[in-house]
């Protein structure tokens, strides 16, 4: 039975039978122009690394490149760890046992995703530095009355970047496993549980491999283009030195080419992906078994599994919120006005209106990829996420430049050519916020559809077609019912990113047009964050929301 | 794959038959756009700032000038990039006017060719030369000194008159300050360098770093609480930040401020080191008389004195005086070095912040 539930293939394609040159065909012009489009703003930047840097390499090499760099990829490994170990093992806790608290800590496990890096990094320093109430008891039961005095672990350092980041982006991670434990044949666990073995090591854990792959490489995506977090801890990481070369050296070329060396960390890492998802496709056309009872914990055992989920959930969300609610007790934020509520309009707005472009934009590539495109095509459209893995401010400026050269050449063509009289129409309009974020965000759309099309048996498709049906019917009668979980569950993972997404809003947008963040990011940057609680607060209640639908959506799509 | 046709899903989508699902998810995204605002036309009575400083350090300012001419200012806040934005835009920009903090910024802005000249006798006549470009392509709007604080607890503040004396042993374990690399430690370094050559400079910074008391970190009101902490003595800072401390609503904040004394250095040779603010017309501004207007008013004994009262910087115009806050610090004598010397100096200066590992 179990062999005949997996049906393993490393080959797809429905395209194929039709050889290869018959004709061209739509569906796949569509998803190369649109991967196209996709890169345009990545290639903006390569186009600017390829300018002269003049001798900065040379000086980068002996100097900073070598700490740039070893930062980096410590903070890559740190933070892969830690958003690993928080992610999987709360995700097996809330599938496999039966606890009480345990309803309550499978949706406040996600809530951390709408919580902004820079805000958890500027609470807990808040919390952990000299005046915090840790040193303050410190002090207390020591006898100390300086710093000096005692020794404290300094919060603004590597370690302190690690923790931060990996409490706010573990639930990539968590969504994904806990996704693929549920999903995963409870057959298959049944086998490990008559057979006497470890259920979590040689069933759960390989089984969901792929998927926690997938998790795991949004968050090192994310990682390696943060700037706000590395910035307040001053770790030199290759996102600072970009800022370094780029403000202080005054060359954007140069800038440009250390984002690239980010990047081919990057490509590598998709690389990775990319055969984690090949070698592992399976799916279960059977799936009538009953879904694997949850084991009953003792008293012991329900305090050890809460405490290792709050654990996260303390650092990624209720210290920030706690801190937060007192700067707006105490009276230290600034009242709501009339910009702090547009502001939190747009944002909502724009997160609500990019949720459902990028999600529809990655359901086509994803679909057509995956059932008529080639292995290149497949390829392409992966790459299509890189955008991911550059600073935003960097992304920021490929999409200036492409809205820019855009905007000329239509003036030029209308007005020139046609006589019409035209001003740009990307430049300084919401429009090319809304392109860097379509850039950017893709690749949690696509992780989203991609993690849904490799659940979808693939005889489904092939027998719509053998049945007559053409490829779009099929797809919106047979492909789209079973990925629509999986898309609401994308689509509500880009809104909490684009809600609390800064440096592209802040320097793409039209005037007058403020985000939640853009209006506390100009108290923050100052070191005021308590005049900007109850915006920033803002942020991460509004996350709520999302994340309880998320949750419902993820538990039907787990059928437990 | 749990159930292959839910029948809620089936009803779902039967209504949009006709068209495939990513037409309707698209329609609805661009729907859900273009219910954002779309690019303002400019009005007649308005103006488009690009700034480097915060909307509400500005807002005073603005608000005086709405209210002196009926002219609405727009501003979009970033705090890098805008120099690219303004460049990729082209003709084609929104923006009139470019406010910025550091010089650099604007001599980026200037060596890009992206400032039209200013004409304005009224400007010519605020803002000393030195402080102007000299093809009038910006203005400086105000003027930050960057001084040293001490604790007040510190014995041997007497030992402390030049930049130069932060890198002698007297202070090891002692200092604190923010990355190297910000703007205004980098722009205090090119002032090192004009003064005593790029190895002499080095050495310098090399001492500075054998000094800290902790990994460079936090902005420039950190560094008063990292000495009321006990954390180390002595601190670089900008002067109005100290002015911003000493008047805050907050108690631990004025605690930071009064737990140190400011040093004016190099008052007996150079002159201690400042930096400005400014402000340029963008080059392809359709609404240069009005940038103009705007930036002279800027420049007015009325908008410095906002400057001065509200922002603790000191006064470009020299009719207006600083603050009685800012005042109480002292007059001091300003480095004479030309303000783009600075700018000319600032990549040579992050090169050696690199080298140093400050």
């Amino acid at each position: 039975m179990v062999d005949a539930a997996l049906s393993s293939s490393g080959t797809t394609g429905g395209s194929r039978s039709r050889g290869p040159l018959s004709r061209v065909d739509a569906w796949s012009v569509g998803a190369v122009i649109l991967a196209g489009l996709l890169l345009l703003p990545v290639a903006a930047v390569v186009y600017a690394a390829s300018g002269s840097s003049g001798d900065l390499w040379a000086h980068l090499a002996t100097t900073k490149l070598p700490l740039y760099v070893g930062n980096t990829l410590a903070l890559m490994v740190g933070v892969g760890v830690v958003a690993a170990v928080f992610g999987v093992s709360s995700a097996w806790i809330v599938y496999r046992y039966d606890f009480f608290g345990r309803e309550v800590l499978q949706w406040i496990l996600l809530l951390p995703a709408a919580v902004p890096a820079y805000i958890v990094a500027y609470t807990l320093t808040d919390f952990l530095e000299y005046a915090g109430p840790v040193q303050g008891l410190v002090r207390d039961v020591g006898g100390f009355s300086s710093a000096r005095e005692y020794w404290f672990p300094e919060i603004r350092s590597l370690g302190g970047a690690v923790l931060v980041m990996g409490a706010v982006l573990y639930p990539y991670v968590y969504v994904m496993a806990r996704t693929a434990f549920s999903q995963t044949p409870s057959s298959l666990y049944e086998v490990a549980i008559i057979s006497d073995r470890s259920v979590f090591r040689t069933v759960a854990l390989p089984m969901a491999r792929p998927a926690i792959v997938g998790g795991l490489t949004l968050v090192l995506m994310e990682t390696v283009s943060d700037f706000g977090t590395v910035e307040y801890f001053a770790v030199e990481t290759l996102t600072l030195g970009i800022f370094n070369v780029w403000i202080g050296m005054h060359s954007l070329a140069a800038a440009a080419q250390i984002a690239l060396v980010g990047f081919v960390f990057i490509l590598v890492l998709l690389t990775i992906e990319q055969r984690a998802r090949a070698e592992r496709r399976f799916t279960d056309p059977a799936s009538r078994a009953l879904p694997l009872p949850r084991q009953k914990l003792s008293p012991l055992g329900t305090l050890g599994a809460i405490v290792a989920c709050l654990l996260p959930i303390g650092i990624g969300f209720i210290l920030p919120v706690s801190v937060l609610v007192g700067f707006i007790l105490e009276g230290s934020s600034l009242a709501p006005n009339a910009t702090m509520l547009a502001a939190a309009q747009n944002s909502i707005m724009l997160a609500g209106g990019m949720a459902i472009l990028v999600v529809a934009m990655s359901a086509y590539l994803g679909i057509v990829a995956t059932y008529r495109g080639g292995r290149r095509l497949r390829l392409l459209t992966q790459i299509a996420s890189v955008g991911y893995a550059f600073p935003g401010a960097i992304l920021a400026i490929g999409a200036v430049t492409v809205g820019g050269a855009f905007d000329a050449l239509s003036v030029r063509v209308l007005s020139g050519g046609l006589g019409i009289e035209t001003g740009g129409w990307l430049s300084g309009s919401i429009g090319l916020v809304m392109i860097a974020c379509a850039v950017r965000f893709k690749a949690i759309g696509y992780g989203a559809v991609g993690a849904g099309l490799a659940r979808v048996p693939e005889n489904m498709m092939h027998a719509s077609r053998t049945l007559g049906r053409g490829f779009a019917e099929s797809t919106r009668r047979v492909v789209v019912p079973l990925l629509w979980r999986a898309l609401l569950a994308g689509a509500l993972l880009v809104f909490v990113d684009v809600m609390k997404e800064l440096p592209m809003t802040l320097l793409l947008r039209p005037f007058g047009f403020e985000t939640l963040p853009t209006f506390v990011y100009q108290y923050a940057k100052d070191e005021l964050l308590e005049e900007a609680a109850l915006p920033a607060l803002a942020i991460l209640v509004t996350g709520i929301i999302p994340v309880v639908l998320m949750n419902a959506t993820l538990e039907r799509l787990n059928r437990r | 794959m749990s159930r292959f046709t839910p029948p809620e899903v089936a009803r779902f989508f039967r209504p949009a038959r006709a068209a495939s699902f990513p037409a309707v998810a698209l329609a609805g995204g661009l729907a859900f756009a273009l219910a954002l605002p779309i690019t303002p036309a400019q009005a007649n009575g308005e103006i488009n700032i690009y700034s480097y400083r915060q909307p509400f350090l500005l807002k005073p300012l603005l608000d005086a000038y709405e209210d002196k001419t009926g002219t609405k200012a727009n501003v979009v806040y970033a705090a890098k990039g805008l120099a690219q934005r303004l460049e990729a835009e082209g003709e084609q920009s929104p923006a009139d006017v470019v406010l910025t903090v550091d010089i650099s910024r604007l001599s980026v802005l200037a060596d890009k060719d992206l400032f039209a000249p200013i004409s304005s006798a009224e400007i010519e006549k605020n803002v000393p030369a030195q402080f102007r470009h000299p093809e009038g392509k910006w203005t400086a709007l105000s003027l930050r000194a960057r001084v040293i604080a001490i604790s007040k607890k510190a014995g041997d503040a007497d030992k402390l008159k030049h930049d130069e004396d932060l890198a002698t042993p007297a202070w090891k374990g002692r200092l604190c300050t923010r990355p190297g690399s910000h703007v205004y430690n980098r722009a205090l370094l090119a002032s090192v360098i004009a003064a005593h050559g790029v190895e002499e400079a080095t050495a310098w910074a090399k001492g500075v770093v054998g000094n800290l008391a902790r990994k460079p970190q936090g902005h420039d009101r950190a560094q008063a609480k990292a000495i009321m902490e006990g954390q180390c003595d002595v601190a670089i800072m900008n002067s109005y930040y100290m002015g911003k401390m000493m008047t805050s609503d907050k108690a631990e904040q004025k605690d930071w401020a009064n737990a140190v004394n400011l040093i004016f250095p190099n008052q007996g040779d150079r002159g201690t080191h400042v930096n400005i603010s400014g402000g340029g017309i963008v080059k392809t501004s359709k609404n240069k008389d009005e940038a103009t207007r705007l930036l002279a008013f800027l420049t007015s004994p009325e908008a410095q004195r906002i400057y001065a009262e509200t922002n603790f910087e000191y006064p470009v115009n020299p009719a207006v005086k600083p603050s009685e806050t800012v005042k109480s610090w002292g007059a001091f004598t300003k480095d004479k070095l030309s303000i783009e010397k600075i700018a000319e100096l600032s990549p040579t200066a992050q090169k050696v912040i690199d080298q140093t590992g400050w």
